[in-house]
């Protein structure tokens, strides 16, 4: 069984103007997937649709044996199912501990058990706790936003750009963290725009086109196929895409 | 001067505790409701006629006085009551009104509605009670002084005014701690700084506006009630201190409960020490040309975040 399916998604925000056209893609257990394409080919908005924030207006998304389509955005977390947004993705004025502790809380998680391994994950963010999250680095949002959403153990964690505004040095640092939650057994779903170091980190991946899934495979296939890196990525090869 | 300035912390009380639920409002619901003033009128009057009740099912004639105090317990219990009326009150409107806006309308049509509400409110109210002004006790207060007369021209206060003041250090401090400690409160401030990553949280964001409405309204019914207690009752009670509920929500920074509660203060004091310099019929004025002077030094006001 797939960790997430998500069966010919047509979604949109206004009804008769999809963004997404009927994308499907599929998501093994405890993989990396990354959901990679050129602007305005629907990726976020096909990951916002998938964590209930865009009316899915056909089709149907299965988390493991689950139907979700129609589950609203703030029962998704409760059924397994986290999301990173690629921005404003922390409560900037709350502290990095109550960022962490509030989604815990809602989720009745047990904090003793669950926070000393959220450290163990995130240490840079256990030294700086009682920091209002505002003050972060770019780097250290991104890791807490994971944070706030691993904290409640998902399934399936999504992220919408995760590399987004960060250096090189930064980007390398989050990607660890998302191999070391893989390393959990949590499946991971990315948006990515850094189409080579995204393909470095994810197991498999599919490529958005106008809104439709266009070709999906190992990563290792797609990196080296020039014809599709020519056609999606607008040049000779994805390894000189980012 | 003392005695102005304890003027200006009791009038800058009631404006404290009304401006939160503005600021509140905005911050959760993004519009400025301008129907909030009636909730202040509606809680005390809703008071006025729970006591009414409590007082004849007591059946011991007029309401007894605690100690020094105009009011007795039956004053407290009938606020209590009618806290939880104006709550109801205003989660009525919200489910009439406002809820059906939210799902399509831009935030001026919200803002226009609540004018609308407020008329409606304000006359239906008008309809029930009548024009005349009233109160919740016809005992004479003695003022106590508290400095004496040769230090800075003194200060004299009513028992009921320090009521006043204490209740509602009581009620910020506990509303700090509850936005502070409790899941609640933290969903709330979350909620207020990002709706949609709040929802991806896990927050229901109906339960927090729903919240939201309920702690405004029974601030309001505090305040309608602490005006009534110090002034009068009348149904232009909530109405006249719109504008300065409004000026002391921007003033502290909109969407901060803190800066509401410093802002309403200021507002108070703004007021009460301007009357010597300009008159009483310039109070008002005053208080908006403090507003235009921090506005022009913090555009964000007091303690407003800078996007």
């Amino acid at each position: 069984m797939m960790a997430l399916c998500c069966n010919d998604i047509v979604a949109g925000y206004e009804p008769g103007l999809p963004i997404v056209r009927g994308a499907s893609i599929s998501v093994r257990r405890a993989e990396i997937f990354a959901i990679l394409g050129p602007n305005g080919a629907g990726k976020s908005t096909l990951v916002k649709a998938i964590a209930g924030l865009v009316p899915i207006l056909s089709g149907t998304v299965m988390l493991g044996d689950e139907d979700i389509t129609a589950v609203p955005a703030h029962r998704m977390i409760g059924r397994g199912l986290a999301f990173v947004p690629q921005t404003e993705n922390i409560f900037a004025n709350l502290t990095v501990a109550d960022n962490i502790d509030l989604a815990a809380s809602i989720m009745k998680v047990d904090k003793r058990r669950r926070l000393p391994e959220i450290d163990d994950l995130f240490p840079d963010l256990a030294r700086q706790k009682g920091l209002v999250a505002g003050r972060l680095s770019g780097g250290q949002r991104q890791m807490l936003a994971c944070a706030r959403a691993l904290v409640t153990s998902p399934r399936v964690l999504m992220l919408d750009e995760p590399s987004a505004g960060l250096s090189p040095r930064l980007v390398g640092a989050v990607f660890d963290n998302l191999r070391q939650v893989r390393a959990t057994g949590v499946t991971i779903v990315l948006v990515e725009q850094n189409v080579k170091a995204a393909l470095a980190l994810a197991d498999r991946a599919t490529v958005l086109v106008e809104g439709k899934d266009r070709i999906t495979g190992p990563s290792g296939d797609l990196v080296s196929d020039a014809e599709i890196a020519a056609l999606y990525f607008g040049h000779g090869g994805a390894g000189k895409a980012a | 001067m003392l005695q102005l300035i304890a003027d200006g912390l009791i009038v800058g009380s009631v404006i404290s505790l009304g401006a939160i639920g503005v600021t509140m409002t905005y911050s959760i619901l993004r519009f400025a409701n301008f129907a909030h003033g009636e909730l202040l009128t509606w809680g005390a009057y809703l008071t006025l006629t729970v006591l009414g009740f409590v007082v004849a099912l007591g059946g011991a004639g007029p309401m007894q006085p605690i100690g020094p105090f105009s009011f007795g317990w039956p004053l407290l219990a009938a606020l209590a009551a009618a806290a939880v009326m104006t709550a109801l009150l205003a989660l009525l409107v919200d489910w009439l009104l406002f809820e059906r806006l939210r799902a399509h309308g831009t935030a001026i049509v919200l803002v226009i509605a609540s004018f609308g509400a407020a008329l409606a409110m304000r006359n239906l109210l008008q309809f029930i009670y009548g024009t005349l002004p009233d109160y919740y006790s016809r005992e004479i207060q003695i003022a106590i002084r508290l400095v004496p007369r040769d230090v800075m021209g003194g200060m004299r206060i009513t028992p009921d005014q320090l009521f006043v003041l204490a209740l509602t250090a009581v009620t910020v401090v506990l509303l700090h701690l509850f936005l502070t400690y409790t899941t609640l409160g933290k969903a709330m401030r979350a909620t207020a700084h990002n709706p949609a990553l709040a929802r991806l949280t896990g927050i229901d964001v109906r339960a927090v506006i729903r919240a939201a409405w309920v702690i405004g309204a029974v601030l309001a019914a505090i305040a309608g009630v602490f005006s009534g207690l110090t002034v009068q009752i009348r149904p232009g009670l909530g109405f006249d201190l719109l504008l300065p509920l409004f000026a002391a929500a921007i003033l502290g920074g909109i969407g901060s409960v803190y800066g509401a509660v410093a802002g309403g203060l200021i507002v108070g004091l703004a007021e009460s020490l301007s009357v010597p310099l300009f008159g009483a019929e310039y109070r008002a004025a005053t208080a908006f040309l403090v507003l235009i002077a921090i506005l022009l030094v913090r555009p964000t006001g007091l303690f407003g975040e800078r996007n």
